[in-house]
């Protein structure tokens, strides 16, 4: 079953001087958030980022897919932190996604973790739409 | 230009049938934005999804680039809409796939034309990198209309 996820943003005036608002999205989790050229490319300053959301958009796929893929050989995770940061070069685009994740998983040792992150982050679905990034590069480490 | 880096952070909690996460930007602008799979796949009840994030971050990116696109061919717009519609779908082999990013663009535009928004909202397009990544999993679409008197 296919499931449709939308996002509503509008844009006053060019590109250097204007500004724009995720206005609305599916599921209203999130909305009103504003967006511009200046805080894309330079201090942001608060406001959030295409590469700010797909960073978001990384961490999550991936974080759920790790759940996933631990249940199947038969851990269960207390808690999994994962952090995604995106290189963003103005001019060229995506050059590099960094995800770093800490798992407390309880009997497991940490080659299988190492195993088990790796393949999340070759299929989730949200890195295989981003297979075209340069680079993305994966640590991740057991603690507790 | 400098570089610039992006952060988000996320804390799952619990198996994949029945645990949740919670998702922050480094910025601050959302904070401790739940998910899970069933908010995921069935019934959203409200809760954000890595394809809805998908979808905000290519309808603001497509939407700065087609501002860019005009300004830079004199045409600054007055106001522009723009959605992005994210498809997940389960593929052949049972696995979850992003398969579509359609996005609808609503120009207000002063002087311009149809054909000449179609020329700017490809030039858009390729200008909107990420339109170009996702294309790995995704079949891009992009449909432009002038709005108002033009």
């Amino acid at each position: 079953m296919a499931t449709d996820r939308k996002a509503e943003v509008t844009w006053h005036s060019d590109l250097m001087s204007g500004n724009g608002r995720i206005d609305s999205v599916t599921s209203g989790a999130f909305g009103g958030l504003d967006v511009s050229w200046a805080a894309r490319s330079e201090e942001p300053d608060g406001l959030t980022s295409p590469e700010e959301l797909i960073a978001a958009a990384h961490a999550s796929c991936f974080s759920m897919a790790l759940s996933g893929g631990l249940a199947k050989e038969g851990y269960a995770p207390k808690e999994l932190r994962t952090s995604a940061t995106v290189t963003f070069q103005p001019g060229e685009g995506i050059t590099k996604i960094a995800i770093e994740v800490a798992g407390q998983v309880p009997g497991m040792d940490e080659a299988a973790f190492k195993e088990a992150a790796e393949q999340a982050k070759e299929n989730c679905p949200v890195s295989k739409a981003l297979a075209g990034v340069p680079k993305i590069s994966l640590t991740a480490r057991l603690e507790g | 230009m400098p570089r610039v880096e992006r952060d988000a952070e996320v804390t799952w909690e619990g198996n994949v049938a029945r645990g949740s996460g919670s998702i922050s930007g480094g910025t601050g602008a959302f904070e401790d934005l739940p998910y899970s799979l069933a908010t995921r796949i069935e019934k959203q009840d409200g809760k954000t999804s890595p394809e809805e994030l998908l979808a905000a971050a290519h309808a603001a990116c497509y939407a700065m680039s087609l501002a860019g696109e005009l300004a830079g061919s004199g045409f600054a717009p007055d106001h522009l809409d723009v959605r992005a519609v994210v498809t997940l779908d389960q593929v052949e082999d049972g696995s979850h796939r992003i398969v579509a990013s359609d996005i609808l663009a609503r120009a207000r535009v002063t002087g311009m034309d149809d054909a000449a928004l179609q020329d700017v909202a490809d030039a858009a397009n390729r200008g909107c990198t990420f339109s170009a990544l996702i294309e790995a999993s995704a079949k891009v679409t992009i449909n432009a209309q002038l709005e108002g008197g033009s």
